[in-house]
């Protein structure tokens, strides 16, 4: 049954590995696909922007977690009918890649479907939840990449997981190339919505392209932008080795603790208000800058929501800002408060130099954005607890992104109570750092 | 003017036989009445009058009891699969290539087939065989004969207003799945039948099990006076789902879909005026006798164990053959003079004048209406249009029905037949030439006359898209 899941497309090489007795209480695990119920594609093409492919290497993997009575009397059959309903309005994402003759990737919306897989866990769901491993969010959903048969890789897996107790988790494989965090969300509360037979007018979209005029007379290109890594051609399979296992970690901090990192980073000045993100950004970047022993970050990466542009009903990579922010010296010698306001007034949205990067030959680099720099992601206004599964809220999200550059990838998300009791946090950081932060975390900052 | 005219040689074509029957009675009468001199009727006395009398009546009423009765069939449903079941042509050439992930040959074949299959994309497999692989229990085979068979039979009695204690005969025919207690008896114990219903549960038929079962209840009900009838005609594929490499087995794979029909018969007269169709002729062929014909289609193990239904090579050959021999019971039969005449010159100078003539293929277009072509894949299609040198619209439903619900074995005659009717096209006085081909080898053909005409149905299986129909399918179809 496992061979089916196409080991040679897995990301396990690069990963820490998960403790073998929480890989053994995850069994009959069965493959299938659903595919949307009306004809609805209709082998319609969808051409995907610069911005897009410059994505195309990162997948997010989001885990829902719901208790019982949420998903009881829900046979399986049950749940792929709602989703058949979901599917008929995302056929987009129930599509597959295809290579125009320019061999620029665009996806055939052939109606292939989701894959889903079904599976049963040894433990109840607090349990589990108390393990300590914190890669263990990593059994509950899809490990798979696009490719090497690219024709025939889906690009949305369900995983579901059957604990012991009733309770479920929803287990969710985003292809980056389809939409950034918030489009991904949006996609999966449509499923939410199908259950109570709520449909959307108008099928899922993607953004409208705007065609860049790029600067064709410029003998000379402009170096690469310092907010991508470009990587080795990585031809029909998405993804990419590195020389480091990376690890993600989860953590929980309150809004009490929130306060006095804001204090603590204030100082003295007490008329200034610092937000939470930048406040947990800097916080981490002087960690870590510790950690690496003056040796970099000297620029990271700040992604957020650009609300202006995003619009409902539409998945899109477009309406995320990446923003550049350059120090000449190393962020240990900066103070808290200063690495905050680089952070607010200084990121450079690069978002153009990626498009004519990427547009500006036939050669269509590929691209790591995320962990390119150290990279921040702020997801805490994403609508992940409104996934409401017969009037259930999720008790706990996991979120973070797969695939991801060696320099780390810090996610803000939102806590389970709301952004009011404080955020959850994910970082993603190659292994042999992750013990040396973790301490410098608690000893500077008293954040366990 | 020249309208009439056809018509009335038409008409005469067919009723020749009886014109020149009672021609020759009126010539005997006349003479007789011109030989027999006038007074010999005086001497005819109480008792030769009474003798000729009973005479008359004792051979008129044999006649009237021992005369075939005339099965009517009153409806018939169609299960509709629901669309959460159904197979894109994507999704089904990703699965094919992940399951024989090793076989690079045998995708590459599979992947012709579909783009060649005549297939839509909203043909039905049943959920177990959704997943990759598919490993199907006994009791999902028993959920599929419950969903398919059930389904059906509800739209039947609602259809119809008959009440399971009304029948009588009960007929189930699915070739690959055979269970005990048997289909029938699942049947028999949902609907609370009575006890003395006559069940009869026929297996490893073929696709031509379908008018088999019809040609069964058309004998039972010769035996049982004022008796319903109702057949089931099925394939359940939930056990049949071949998941080895060898490309003569893959072929079933791509065709075979959900489906199942039931069908209620009777040969009550009271009932003449609800039918929609009465039988009038139930022609078998079976060419088992020849070896070749016999192991054509074969279920069995490939090299690694894997159970599954070879197709031969020379299939179409067989089959044709088999039509032939079928053609040459069932021509006489249906045949207007003129067409029988013609052959009978073609047979006679072939045979014993030994002249250079093709064999002359009746037109059996002048003794049908409307014909239902066993859809057993685009091949079998093409084959017999051009052998029985049909026209397109002759086997648009054929067609049409391998698009839209694929290869459902015994009962896509039925759906080929509520497809006609959803198009409006039966009219009273129409007659239907049903033929179905199946492993054996069998060519089995049932002949069916109009009895009224049929409006558009509610709630058939093709309500909700026969207005996107007739498809123009083309011949490749890129996935």
């Amino acid at each position: 049954m496992l061979k089916y899941l196409s080991p040679q497309n897995c990301l396990s090489k690069g990963k820490k590995m998960v403790s073998s007795k929480i890989q053994n209480s995850i069994y009959n695990i069965s493959i299938s696909t659903v595919v949307p119920g009306l004809m609805s594609g209709h082998d319609a093409v969808q051409e995907l922007s610069a911005m897009d492919l410059a994505m195309k290497l990162h997948y997010l993997r989001i885990v829902y977690y719901f208790k019982t009575p949420t998903f009881d009397g829900f046979t399986i059959l049950k749940i792929k009918e709602t989703m058949f309903n979901w599917l008929n309005h995302t056929y987009i994402t129930c599509g597959r890649f295809r290579r125009a003759d320019s061999g620029r990737p665009f996806i055939k919306c052939n109606d292939s479907g989701v894959r889903v897989i079904e599976a049963k866990c040894r433990l109840s769901l607090d349990e589990w939840l108390e393990t300590k491993d914190d890669s263990k969010h990593e059994l509950l959903v899809s490990n798979q990449v696009l490719g090497p048969d690219l024709a025939y890789s889906p690009l949305i897996l369900v995983q579901l997981t059957d604990f012991k107790c009733g309770g479920k988790s929803v287990g969710v494989s985003w292809a980056h190339v389809l939409g950034d965090a918030f489009s991904a969300v949006g996609f999966i509360n449509l499923w939410a919505q199908a259950m109570i037979h709520s449909y959307p007018a108008q099928p899922l979209t993607m953004a409208q392209q705007h065609n860049w005029a790029c600067d064709l007379q410029n003998p000379k290109p402009n170096p690469y932008p310092l907010s991508v890594k470009r990587v080795d051609p990585v031809g029909d399979l998405w993804s990419t080795t590195s020389n480091f296992k990376m690890e993600t970690a989860s953590f929980y901090v309150s809004t009490t603790e929130l306060t006095r990192l804001q204090a603590q980073i204030c100082g003295k000045k007490v008329d200034q208000k610092v937000p939470e993100f930048e406040c947990i950004c800097a916080v981490i970047w002087q960690c870590l800058a510790k950690v690496r022993n003056g040796s970099g970050p000297k620029a990271v990466t700040i992604c957020r929501n650009d609300v202006k542009t995003r619009d409902k009903g539409i998945i899109t990579n477009e309406s995320q800002t990446i923003g550049l922010v350059k120090t000449d010296i190393s962020a240990q010698d900066y103070k808290p408060f200063e690495l905050v306001s680089l952070i607010m007034n200084k990121a450079e949205d690069e978002r153009m130099k990626i498009k004519e990067a990427m547009d500006r030959d036939n050669e269509l680099p590929d691209f790591l954005i995320y962990g390119a720099n150290l990279t921040f992601v702020d997801l805490s206004d994403a609508p992940f607890y409104e996934m409401e599964v017969r009037g259930q809220k999720p008790v706990y999200v996991n979120c973070y992104i797969d695939n991801v550059g060696e320099e780390g990838v810090v996610l803000v998300l939102p806590s389970p109570k709301g952004c009011s009791d404080g955020r959850m946090v994910s970082v993603t950081l190659p292994e042999n750092q992750m013990a040396e932060f973790k301490s410098v975390l608690n000893e500077d900052w008293a954040i366990a | 003017m020249f309208n009439s005219t056809k018509q009335l040689y038409n008409y005469f074509i067919k009723h020749v036989t009886k014109l020149f029957i009672i021609t020759l009675i009126f010539a005997i009468t006349i003479q007789t009445f011109n030989q027999l001199p006038y007074n010999l009727f005086n001497h005819f006395s109480l008792i030769h009058t009474l003798t000729i009398t009973s005479l008359t009546i004792t051979i008129l009423t044999f006649y009237f009891f021992n005369k075939p009765r005339t099965v009517y069939l009153i409806d018939f449903a169609c299960f509709k699969p629901p669309s959460i079941l159904r197979v894109p042509f994507a999704t089904a050439a990703e699965h094919g290539r992940i399951i024989l992930a090793s076989q690079p040959k045998s995708i590459a074949f599979q992947v012709k087939i579909f783009e060649r299959s005549g297939l839509g994309e909203e043909t039905c497999l049943p959920h177990p065989l959704h997943y990759l692989p598919p490993d199907p229990y006994m009791i999902d085979a028993r959920d599929e004969s419950e969903i398919v068979i059930f389904s059906a039979m509800d739209s039947l009695f609602k259809q119809t207003g008959i009440n399971p204690k009304d029948i009588d005969i009960l007929i189930v025919n699915c070739s690959l799945f055979a269970p005990t207690p048997s289909l029938s008896a699942m049947v028999a114990n949902k609907y609370k039948m009575r006890s003395n219903v006559k069940s009869f549960n026929l297996s490893g038929m073929g696709c031509s099990a379908g008018l088999i079962s019809i040609d069964l209840a058309n004998n039972l009900l010769q035996v049982h006076p004022e008796s319903n009838a109702v057949v089931i005609s099925t394939e359940i594929i939930t056990p049949n789902s071949y998941i080895g490499k060898e490309r003569s087995m893959l072929l079933p794979n791509c065709l075979f879909r959900m489906g199942g029909a039931c069908v209620l018969l009777t040969n009550k007269r009271s009932q003449k005026k609800h039918a929609k169709y009465s039988l009038v002729h139930v022609v078998r062929t079976h060419k088992g006798s020849e070896d070749k014909s016999y192991r054509c289609v074969t279920q069995e193990e490939d090299k690694e164990g894997h159970v599954g239904i070879a197709l031969n090579l020379d299939l179409m050959v067989i089959a044709a053959n088999s039509l032939k021999s079928n053609i040459s019971t069932i021509g006489p039969l249906v045949l207007p003079i003129s067409e029988q005449l013609l052959f009978l010159f073609n047979l006679l100078g072939r045979k014993i004048l030994k002249l250079d003539l093709k064999l002359y293929i009746p037109d059996f277009k002048k003794a049908f209406d409307h014909f239902c072509i066993h859809a057993g894949g685009r091949a079998v299609i093409d084959e017999l249009q051009k052998r029985l040198r049909l026209s397109s619209e002759h086997v648009e439903a054929s067609r049409m029905t391998l698009h839209r619900f694929g290869n459902t074995s015994s009962s896509s005659l039925w759906y080929e037949l509520g497809y006609m009717e959803a198009k409006g096209k039966m009219k009273k006085g129409d007659r239907v030439w049903q033929i179905g081909f199946g492993s054996g080898f069998k060519c089995n053909s049932a002949v069916w006359e109009c009895n009224k005409d049929i409006g558009a149905p509610n709630n058939s299986a093709w309500d909700d898209c026969i207005h996107r129909y007739p498809v123009n399918e083309p011949e490749i179809v890129k996935i």
